[in-house]
């Protein structure tokens, strides 16, 4: 008990880390996902294979593999041009993410309806006003399983930044293990990670009820 | 000069044809009805008058506005610019067979959306309008219910009154009551019947052989991308010309 209580606040001290990286990689990736989605389904053929390519390398590479890539490989191909570990981190994480999102909201956008571009045309809405007020918005609806599932995945893959020597949950508590010859520390990272895959799902929970109230 | 000018309009989906050279005159407050066979291109040719799908050729004018021409010896129709299309396509409202409300939103918020958005006016501007329209349509009780939860007939009935929301001078409307069953018909013709009697101009594709005769002033007849008939629904219904016309009007008598 002594001890726990001696590894808890150490093993909390990555919180900052994995949250930070969590967080700032939610709030970018998911609005660059949709307009990346945007992108892949345009009419504009040069935009279209664009994002089409992008998102198959980034979805046919390991992030792990793109995390070394812009931190170590980077300085040789822009001469000199060096990123700290944590801003190198949220690039590698955003743009991975924002591929696996963009995926996710083509599916969306491409399962809604035509006569739903019909309606809101004839009504004399732009394209752009029909994707923000009536499109995207049923979107949402339709993603919320995929992108609930691609979040939680996202929390557990934020330990990758250990590669770059970032104190996250992981690496601090690998270390408390490799010290203390002690297992207890993993059981620890464990607890929080289900703790936050907890509210994740509690709160994704919630904005599925949310969009209940209507139906298609 | 009439208020609707359609001439020679040709509209080909790759190698079919599905327009050939076809040419409607449509006067102020005049309803139209187009019948005939299914894949005769009259979802179509509402559809060209919409913008939905653009012509190959032929020319489209909306109150001496021209919104498409076809320049002489030339095959393909130039549109005018953008915004003039625009702004000729904002005196026409459009109901579909399938309603194409928005499901993510009430009933109210779905009359509310085009005005709010389109012609950025504040909720309480156009409340009073929407009540009216609501009330006409006799829905007003549904405004805060989502579509999904009203009868196809009830959806229709709130798709009409999101499309007179943007004040339209012309009505399409194709196939309205297609999708509907038959005891639900009735409400939404009798939603059209009224907008007939305030005289708006509208053009109605419809298989309700009744109600066109009922309802509009000319009626037409369409197969296979041409008009092979037109006149008086009278006419059209009691003494029709053309073989055409007749076996397809022979084959609706047998429902
Ligand atoms: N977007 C499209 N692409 C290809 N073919 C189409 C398209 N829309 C309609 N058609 C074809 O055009 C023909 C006329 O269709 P339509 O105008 O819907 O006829 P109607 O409304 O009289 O039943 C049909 O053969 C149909 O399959
Ligand atoms: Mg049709």
């Amino acid at each position: 008990m002594d001890y726990l209580i001696q590894i808890v606040p150490a093993v909390a001290a990555g919180l900052k880390i994995t949250l930070q990286i969590f967080v700032i990689t939610i709030v970018l990736s998911l609005p660059l996902g949709i307009l990346m989605a945007v992108g892949r389904i345009s009419k504009i053929a040069i935009l279209r294979k664009t994002m089409y390519a992008y998102i198959y390398v980034m979805r046919g590479t390991p992030l792990m593999l793109q995390i070394l890539f812009i931190y170590y490989g980077l300085p040789f191909i822009i001469d000199g041009f060096t990123l700290p570990a944590f801003p190198a981190a949220i690039i590698a994480f955003v743009f991975n993410y924002a591929a696996y999102f963009a995926e996710i909201f083509r599916g969306g956008i491409q399962s809604i309806d035509r006569g739903q571009y019909e309606g809101a045309k004839v009504l004399g809405m732009t394209y752009i006003q029909t994707m923000r007020r009536i499109i995207l918005p049923q979107v949402v609806k339709r993603v919320l399983p995929p992108v609930s599932n691609e979040t939680i995945n996202l929390l557990k893959d934020t330990s990758l930044v250990y590669i770059l020597a970032m104190n996250d949950i992981l690496r601090i508590t690998r270390s408390i293990v490799q010290r203390d010859f002690d297992t207890t520390a993993f059981l620890v990272a464990a607890v929080f990670y289900l703790f936050f895959t907890f509210i994740l799902t509690k709160v994704f929970g919630y904005l599925e009820k949310r969009y209940a109230v209507y139906d298609e | 000069m009439s208020f609707i000018e359609m001439d020679h309009i040709r509209k080909s989906f790759g190698n079919l044809e599905v327009l050939k050279d076809v040419s409607l005159h449509v006067e102020a407050g005049e309803v139209v009805s187009i019948i005939g066979p299914s894949g005769s291109g009259k979802s179509t040719f509402l559809r060209c008058l919409c913008q939905l799908e653009t012509i190959n050729s032929g020319s489209i004018v909306v109150d001496g506005k021209t919104m498409a021409s076809t320049p002489a010896g030339s095959q393909r129709a130039v549109y005018a610019p953008a915004a003039d299309v625009r702004a000729i396509c904002r005196r026409m409202g459009m109901c579909f067979q399938h309603f194409n409300l928005f499901p993510h939103m009430t009933v109210l918020d779905n009359i509310l959306e085009a005005p709010r958005v389109v012609k950025k006016m504040k909720t309480e501007e156009i409340m009073p309008q929407a009540e009216e329209l609501l009330k006409k349509v006799g829905l007003w009780e549904k405004r805060d219910t989502y579509p999904s939860r009203l009868s196809g007939g009830q959806q229709q009935r709130v798709a009409i009154a999101r499309s007179l929301a943007m004040d339209p001078d012309i009505m399409l409307f194709d196939e309205p009551t297609s999708a509907l069953d038959p005891e639900l018909t009735g409400e939404v013709l009798r939603t059209i019947q009224q907008l007939a009697d305030e005289n708006m101009t509208m053009i109605i594709v419809t298989h309700e052989m009744a109600f066109a005769k009922e309802v509009a002033d000319r009626v037409i007849f369409m197969a296979d991308g041409i008009i092979q008939e037109q006149g008086k629904p009278e006419d059209v219904f009691e003494h029709p010309q053309n073989e055409r016309t007749q076996s397809f009007l022979q084959s609706m008598l047998r429902f």
